[in-house]
C-alpha cells in the first residue's frame, strides 16, 4: 500500500539545539495511530513539522506524494490551540472564521459533531471547561476532510466523560482513508482504538508498532510502552 | 465490553461474537449489528472490527450479503462444529488452571463431580 505519510531523514534544529534528529517515518491511509513520549520529547513540533508551520528542517515530508508545505497544509488538520481567539469569542464566530479560512470545513458535519459532543454554539470560550474546550477543538478538526489529522494531546487534563466523548467521534468521524495522528503521554485509556503506536525517544523514533501485534505477544501496549523507559532505568 | 489489554483485540471480538451466536442472542439468518456500529459500541476502531469480522466471514461462521451486511449462518452443523470447539477451549483452560495450582487431572474430575452433585 502507498504510503500517506513519508518522512525521511528529518531533524530540526531551533536555536543551535537539536530537537528531532533524523526521524523516519511512514503511516498509511486509514489509521489510528498514537505518537507518545514524554513532556518535551518533540511531539507537538514533529506535528507542527508535517503541519509546516515549523520551517526550516532537514530531510524530506510527503504527504500523499506531495511534499510542498501549502499542498501538504491543504491536505491536513491540525488541531488549534483556539489561544488566537478572543475569550470572549462564541463557538459559532469560530465556525464562522473556519469557513472562510478553510474551503474544505463542512458546516453540516460540524453541526452533527456539535450536536454529538453536545455543545452549545452560543457559549463563548471563557465559559468553557478544558473538556469542552478539547471537545470543539477536536469537532473542529473533523469538520474538514483531509488525508491527515493531527490532534495534539486532546486528552491531557480532561475528565473520563469528555474522554469517552473524543475517543468515540474519532472512531465514528474519521474518513474511512484518512489517517489520523493523536498525541499523548499516556496509552492505557486509548490503547483499544488504535492501530499503531510511534515512540518518540532521544529526539528520535524509537518504536513503531502495531498494536495487535504487540498483543500477539502476551504484552499490554502499555506495559510494552512503560518497559522501554524501565529498561534505560535499570 | 471490556477488553484484555494482553490479547489481540480482534480475537476477542471474535469469541465476544461466537459466545453471542452460541448462546442465540444473535439467532441464525440474524444480521449482525453493522461495523460502525461494532465500533461504535465496543470503542475499538474500524479496522480491528473489520478483521475479526473477515475472519469469521472466511471461516462461514458469517455471511455477507452484498449491500446488505453480515449475516449469521444458517448451517446448524456448523453453529454445533464452534459450539463443541468453545466446549473444547473451555474444558482444556479449566484443566489447565487446575494443573497450575497444582491440582490433577483426577483430583480435578473429582472436585468438579462434587461441585455439580
Amino acid at each position: 500500500m502507498d504510503n500517506l505519510l513519508e518522512i525521511r531523514d528529518l531533524t530540526y534544529k531551533k536555536n543551535l539545539k537539536t530537537i528531532l534528529n533524523n526521524i523516519n517515518l511512514n503511516l498509511q491511509p486509514g489509521k489510528i495511530v498514537a505518537l507518545l513520549g514524554e513532556n518535551g520529547a518533540g511531539k507537538t513540533t514533529l506535528m507542527r513539522v508535517i503541519s509546516g508551520m515549523a520551517k526550516n528542517y532537514r530531510g524530506t515530508v510527503k504527504l500523499s506524494g506531495e511534499s510542498k508545505e501549502a499542498q501538504r497544509k491543504a491536505r491536513l488538520s491540525f488541531t488549534d490551540s483556539l489561544t488566537g481567539f478572543n475569550n470572549s469569542t462564541k463557538i459559532k464566530d469560530i465556525v464562522k472564521f473556519y469557513e472562510i479560512i478553510y474551503q474544505d470545513f463542512d458546516g453540516k458535519q460540524f453541526e452533527q459533531l456539535r450536536q454529538f459532543m453536545k455543545l452549545d454554539s452560543e457559549m463563548r470560550l471563557s465559559e468553557m471547561s478544558k473538556g469542552m474546550r478539547e471537545k470543539l477543538i477536536i469537532a473542529l478538526a473533523f469538520s474538514r476532510k483531509v488525508d491527515l489529522y493531527l490532534l495534539d494531546e486532546p486528552f491531557s487534563g480532561i475528565d473520563a466523560m469528555a474522554r469517552k466523548k473524543i475517543i468515540n467521534s474519532i472512531i465514528l468521524w474519521k474518513p474511512e482513508k484518512s489517517t489520523i495522528l493523536v498525541s499523548d503521554h499516556f496509552v492505557n485509556e486509548i490503547a483499544s482504538m488504535l492501530d499503531e503506536i510511534v515512540i518518540i525517544k532521544d529526539k528520535t523514533i524509537y518504536a513503531h508498532k502495531s498494536t495487535e501485534e504487540i498483543r500477539e505477544h502476551h504484552k499490554s501496549v502499555e506495559d510494552y510502552y512503560e518497559g522501554l523507559y524501565d529498561a534505560e532505568d535499570e | 465490553m471490556n477488553f484484555k489489554d494482553s490479547l489481540p483485540i480482534y480475537i476477542q471480538i471474535k469469541e465476544y461474537l461466537c459466545r453471542q451466536i452460541i448462546t442465540g442472542k444473535l439467532e441464525p439468518n440474524q444480521m449482525i449489528p453493522s461495523v460502525r456500529n461494532l465500533a461504535k459500541q465496543l470503542t475499538v476502531n474500524v479496522n480491528t472490527i473489520q478483521k475479526a469480522l473477515r475472519q469469521m466471514i472466511n471461516s462461514g461462521l458469517l455471511v455477507t450479503k452484498r449491500g446488505e451486511g453480515n449475516y449469521v449462518t444458517s448451517d446448524k452443523k456448523l453453529l454445533e462444529k464452534i459450539k463443541r470447539d468453545m466446549i473444547v477451549a473451555e474444558q482444556r483452560k479449566f484443566v489447565q488452571n487446575m494443573k497450575s495450582i497444582g491440582i490433577t487431572p483426577k483430583q480435578t474430575h473429582l472436585i468438579l463431580a462434587n461441585h455439580l452433585k
